[in-house]
This record gives C-alpha cells, sequence and structure tokens, in this order.
C-alpha cells in the first residue's frame, strides 16, 4: 500500500510533495530510500534525479529548491547509497555535514562567549541544528549521526568518528530525567520537560550501538511509548529506535486503523516494516 | 540587542549553566525600551501595517464579551461578535490560525476546538467563500495527530479537508522593507499569505519569555518548520520581539478573536496553571486588542516590548485611544499569576 502511495503522489518533477504541492527534500530523501529499499527502481530513479538537481554547490541541501540556504535535509540526502546518489554528490553531502554544527559551537560564537565572560557552556559536544544561524537539536542532530555512521561503515575516517562521539555525546547531555528526549533540553526554570515518543525514538536510532548506562531507561520508556502511541510518525521512529538496539517486541504490529499523512509517514512505515530496509537506514 | 535564542527551553541534562546558548545571557523580559534605531524600525512597520487599514483611520474597535464555558451557546456569542465589528468577508478567503502546541487536551495550552469552529461558522454565515483552519506548530511535527487529540476532529466536520498544516505547507520568500529583526528575508507558507484575511485565534497566556503570549506571538505558528525548523530557532537567534513585530507587520489584513474563557497564568505558555477568565476579546487590529487582553491580565502592555515595537509608539496601545465595546476591561478584570521574572511587567496605572 505505501508503495502504490508514494508512486501516486510523486510530482511530475519526480520529487515529492509532503502532502500536496511543490516537491521538497525532506520527503523525496525518505521516499527514495523507501523505494530504493523496495526494489522499486524507476520511481527512485528520478526522486534520484531531483535530489541531484537539489544539491547547492557547498554540498548542502535546501529545504526546497526556493530556499537558499542549506540545511539539516543535507542529512537525509546522506542517508541515500552514496552509489545511487552519485560519489561526488554523496561526498559533498558528507563534506557539508562535517563542517556544519549549531552557531553554539562555532570558533566565532566561542570567541564572543569569551569575550564577554559568559562562556559557561557546553561548547565541546557539536550537534545539528535545523536551519543556519541557530543552535543545535536532538532531530536534526539524530538524522546527521544516522547518515555520517553509514558513511564511517562504509569510508571509516577520523573525522567522521570524532563527530559521531561528540554528537553522541551532545544527545545524552540532553536526556530527560526519567529518559527519552524531548526536541532539545530538558528542564525550563527548574520544571522537567517531558520526552517526546518521536524524538526519543529518532535518537535510539541514531545511538545505535552505544553503551550508555542511560540506555536502559530510555528503552524501556520508548517500549511504553510504542504500546501507548497512536500516531504514524512516533510510532515509526519508535520501532526503528528498538530496532536498533534489538528491542522491538516480537511480532509488534503497529495499530490497525493508523494510517500514513504525509509522505515520510508512509515512506518509514515501508522503510521500518521491512528489517533489512531498516538495516540500510541504520547502517550495518 | 538582546536575543533570546530559545523559547521553550533553557537547560540541559548537565544542569541550567550547561549552554548558554539555550538560555537568555540577560533576563527574559528585562528590557521594553526601545532604541532610537528599534523606535525607527518600529515606526516603519507600523506605517506599512497601516497601509490599506481602514481602522487605521479611526480608533479601533476591540470586544469584550462573556463566554462562560465551552459550549453551544458559544456559536451565537461569536456571531453577535462578528456582526459587531462589521467585518466585510463576502466572497473572501479567511484563514484561521488557532495556537497548538501539545498533547494535554485536559489543559488549557491550546485554542479551544469549540470556539474556532463558531467562527469558522461565523465566517460562512457572513458570506466569506472559503474558510480554512490552519496551524504550524513550533515543537511537535505530527500536527494532524495533534489536532485530535486537542479534539478538532471530533468537533469540526471534516476537519483534514478544511485544515492545512502550515509547517509543511509551500513556501514564498518575503521581504519586509522596514525589518526589525535581522532576519532580511522569510519563507513563510502560500496559504497564509494568499489569506484575504488572517484570524489570529489565540489562547490568553503568559509566556516566559515575552511576557505574554496573544495575537501578535500566534504568529509564530505561521513560520513553516518545514524551513526553519523545530523549534523555529532561527527567530529566537534573530530576537522573539523583533520577529514577532516583522510578523506583524508582514499581515496586515488580519482580525483577532483571542480564547480567554479559559486562559493559563504562571509558567506559560506550556507548563503555567488554568485560568478561568470568561471571555473573547476580539478586534480588527491585533495590537489593540492584545493591549486590551493584557489590562484583563493585569499586565502593562507598555512594558511588552513586542507590542512596543510592532507599533512603532505607544499611543495605539493606550486605552484611552481604543474603543472598546461589550463589557469593560475593569468588570472582567482577572489579574494573572506572572513568574519572578516578569513581575516587572505588572499593570500599575491603567493608560
Amino acid at each position: 500500500m505505501p508503495i502504490a502511495l508514494l508512486k501516486q503522489k510523486q510530482n511530475p518533477d519526480g520529487g515529492w510533495p509532503y502532502i500536496r504541492g511543490s516537491s521538497w527534500t525532506e520527503p523525496t530523501a525518505y521516499a527514495v530510500l523507501a523505494l530504493l529499499s523496495a526494489g522499486e527502481t524507476e520511481a527512485a530513479g528520478s526522486g534520484l534525479r531531483w535530489l541531484r538537481a537539489a544539491q547547492r554547490s557547498d554540498g548542502s541541501f535546501p529545504p526546497q529548491p526556493g530556499v537558499d540556504h542549506g540545511a539539516w535535509v543535507t542529512a537525509l540526502a546522506a542517508l541515500v547509497p552514496a552509489e545511487r546518489l552519485g560519489l561526488p554528490a554523496h561526498a559533498r553531502s558528507i563534506e557539508w555535514l562535517l563542517g556544519n554544527s549549531g552557531t553554539e559551537s562555532t570558533l566565532a560564537y566561542r570567541v564572543r562567549e569569551w569575550l564577554l565572560s559568559t562562556s559557561v557552556g557546553d561548547f565541546e559536544n557539536a550537534g545539528w541544528p535545523w536551519a543556519p544561524d541557530a543552535a543545535a537539536w536532538v532531530g536534526p542532530t539524530s538524522m546527521a549521526i544516522l547518515a555520517l555512521k553509514k558513511e564511517h561503515s562504509r569510508r571509516p575516517s577520523a573525522a567522521t568518528g570524532a563527530r559521531v562521539d561528540s554528537a553522541t555525546r551532545f544527545l545524552w547531555a540532553r536526556v530527560c530525567r526519567g529518559g527519552g528526549w524531548n526536541y532539545g533540553s530538558v528542564a525550563v526554570y527548574g520544571r522537567d520537560l517531558p520526552p517526546y515518543p518521536e524524538t526519543t525514538g529518532m535518537a535510539l536510532a541514531a545511538l545505535r550501538g552505544d553503551r550508555s548506562p542511560k540506555l536502559g531507561q530510555t528503552l524501556d520508556l520508548a517500549t511504553r511509548f510504542l504500546a501507548e502511541c497512536r500516531g504514524a510518525d512516533p510510532l515509526n521512529w519508535l520501532r526503528l529506535g528498538l530496532i536498533a538496539h534489538g528491542r522491538l517486541p516480537k511480532g509488534y504490529c503497529p495499530p490497525a486503523r493508523i494510517e500514513p499523512r504525509t509522505i515520510m509517514e508512509a515512506s518509514l512505515d515501508l522503510l521500518v516494516t521491512n528489517a533489512s530496509s531498516a538495516e540500510g537506514l541504520l547502517g550495518s | 540587542m538582546r536575543r533570546n535564542r530559545m523559547s521553550e527551553a533553557s537547560e540541559t541534562a548537565n544542569g541550567p549553566a550547561l549552554s548558554p546558548v539555550h538560555r537568555p545571557k540577560a533576563g527574559p523580559g528585562d528590557r521594553t525600551f526601545l532604541t532610537r534605531r528599534e523606535w525607527a524600525a518600529a515606526a516603519g512597520t507600523a506605517i506599512l501595517g497601516a497601509c490599506g487599514k481602514p481602522s487605521a483611520i479611526e480608533p479601533p474597535l476591540v470586544s469584550i464579551v462573556r463566554a462562560p464555558g465551552y459550549d453551544g451557546r458559544i456559536y451565537q456569542t461569536v456571531r453577535d461578535l462578528l456582526a459587531r465589528q462589521q467585518l466585510q468577508v463576502r466572497g473572501r478567503s479567511v484563514l484561521l490560525k488557532p495556537n497548538l502546541v501539545e498533547f494535554e487536551p485536559q489543559s488549557a495550552i491550546n485554542t479551544n476546538p469549540l470556539l474556532v469552529h463558531a467562527v469558522y461558522e461565523g465566517f460562512l454565515a457572513l458570506g466569506a467563500a472559503s474558510v480554512r483552519i490552519a496551524e504550524g506548530p513550533g515543537h511537535r511535527r505530527n500536527t494532524f495527530d495533534l489536532a485530535d487529540a486537542a479534539g478538532y476532529f471530533g468537533i469540526v466536520p471534516r476537519f483534514e479537508d478544511v485544515f492545512v498544516d502550515l509547517n509543511l505547507d509551500d513556501v514564498r520568500q518575503v521581504r519586509h522593507p522596514h525589518q526589525v529583526s535581522g532576519l532580511r528575508k522569510w519563507y513563510l507558507p502560500k496559504t497564509a499569505l494568499g489569506a484575504d484575511l488572517l484570524v489570529s485565534i489565540p489562547k490568553m497566556k503568559t509566556h516566559h519569555w515575552v511576557g505574554v503570549t496573544l495575537s501578535a506571538k500566534n504568529l509564530f505558528g505561521v513560520v513553516p518548520g518545514g524551513v526553519y525548523g523545530w523549534p523555529k530557532n532561527p527567530l529566537h537567534w534573530a530576537g522573539i520581539d523583533e520577529c514577532i513585530a516583522d510578523l506583524h507587520g508582514l499581515f496586515p489584513r488580519q482580525f483577532a478573536i483571542v480564547d480567554g474563557i479559559v486562559g493559563m497564568e504562571g509558567n506559560g505558555p506550556i507548563q503555567g496553571s488554568a485560568k478561568q477568565v470568561g471571555v473573547l476579546v476580539a478586534g480588527r487590529n491585533p495590537l489593540a486588542v492584545d493591549a486590551t487582553c493584557c489590562r484583563i491580565m493585569g499586565v502593562d502592555p507598555l512594558k511588552i516590548r513586542y507590542l512596543l515595537l510592532s507599533a512603532g509608539q505607544e499611543s495605539p496601545l493606550m486605552e484611552r485611544n481604543i474603543r472598546q465595546c461589550g463589557e469593560s476591561i475593569a468588570s472582567v478584570a482577572t489579574p494573572f499569576q506572572l513568574i519572578p521574572e516578569f513581575q516587572r511587567i505588572r499593570l500599575e496605572k491603567r493608560v
């Protein structure tokens, strides 16, 4: 069913909209990954051409072609197998990711904070922002970790490994008190913020292979979320996060009445349902 | 220029002092005065916003009506309110923008769906060619699930057909000729830019970064997460107050209806406590509506920095320059609890 939906929703330019309308990078990257995993090479092929055309000269990808800045969606494009996206295009996207981080961890900002004597923060663990000129957050950092881990398994490098390690520390520094992740912080004015199911699943997927002592509590929480959630997006991410740690309950099936509303939801459902596809997304 | 870099988040797992980027260096709300440069930019915004608005010629009309609860009576209340405002929307497209924030249907976080449906029906009854509901939540990506949890699917028939997720809508680049923030260009949803009338329907709430969140602050939800992220953090770095002022100028055709039936006080806009006020406040000038709401909440609108930036001068915010109809402010005034960081915005003398 998701395959038919993806084919039906594909725009004439080869890309996909979020729901309807013009093509965007995020749904296109997810749809391409899903269709490739299902062996639908023709539809995926025109999506790949759309992605290549959307790439900016600095290697990044904009959220939508009319937007004149690169963004977090570069990580999604970098998750597409290098040989499919094209080796030079893929290498440039990885290079851009390695050079990008939240503004708070840039040298210029750190110098400024030092000069103002307000340098009291966590500058060392660099994550990724959603958009330029902003701080790093759990969602885009998780996606960038996934992309870099996949790249590291294909073509190991010290730079990639170091960046993954730093970003992993970034995520653990932001885990909520009872486990799981909010979108990026743990408290406001001393009051704890609740973890979100979707962000928790995303971060768990990124932390595949991690052995932090905090992991068990978060996996338990994710399992509880999985039993309670009724939304396609959080269920997709929770499943992926639990698969990453071998903790998806055996024989688990999402509630029957849940239908995907967006291209991302349909694509991720396709990717997660097939264990080998999930493996492709998570890296080996 | 002070910049708030975060909206609803300020601390990491390692404690509040870990990341200065996640907490404003100066305390929230600690500056309401404007520099000469800010006044100039804000005045430009005000002039731009006034262009083509007949209401700018005479003092804005703000309605305060009692609405004791979320029940069937609200439909008639809203119809009467819209009639009093004499809106000409026949044949026009109207976009309703409620405030949807979190999955907590029992709390006072989100605009109540019954009110939004009453407004929806009210504009259709006035002959609007189309009425749609749209929102782009700042934290949660699954907007339809959020609307479902907030009760919209149960209250608004065919909700999925009339609702637009502004986070995922197609965008168009626009520039503000008299920008106040550091953002030289904006990418905004075509659905919002193309509406003949944008109706902001926020909840009456306190806000731990800017003091209060009403119809002007509600425009943050028009900014697309698909371009700016979840949260829309580039706006925090560019200045929350300044971005609100820019957004106010970018949408000159607005109407505002504030859901003050049950508001939120204290550590709003998410973690505060429900506050029963029992009013709707509405008008064609969102700043005048917000200023009136402030006075009902026991807050001085002249100490809300984004209102000053948006208005360009104090006078449009002053009570004597607003035509009030319906209930008087004094008869419905219900002081809201303010967090210690915002005690300084407490209203001492109404002007």
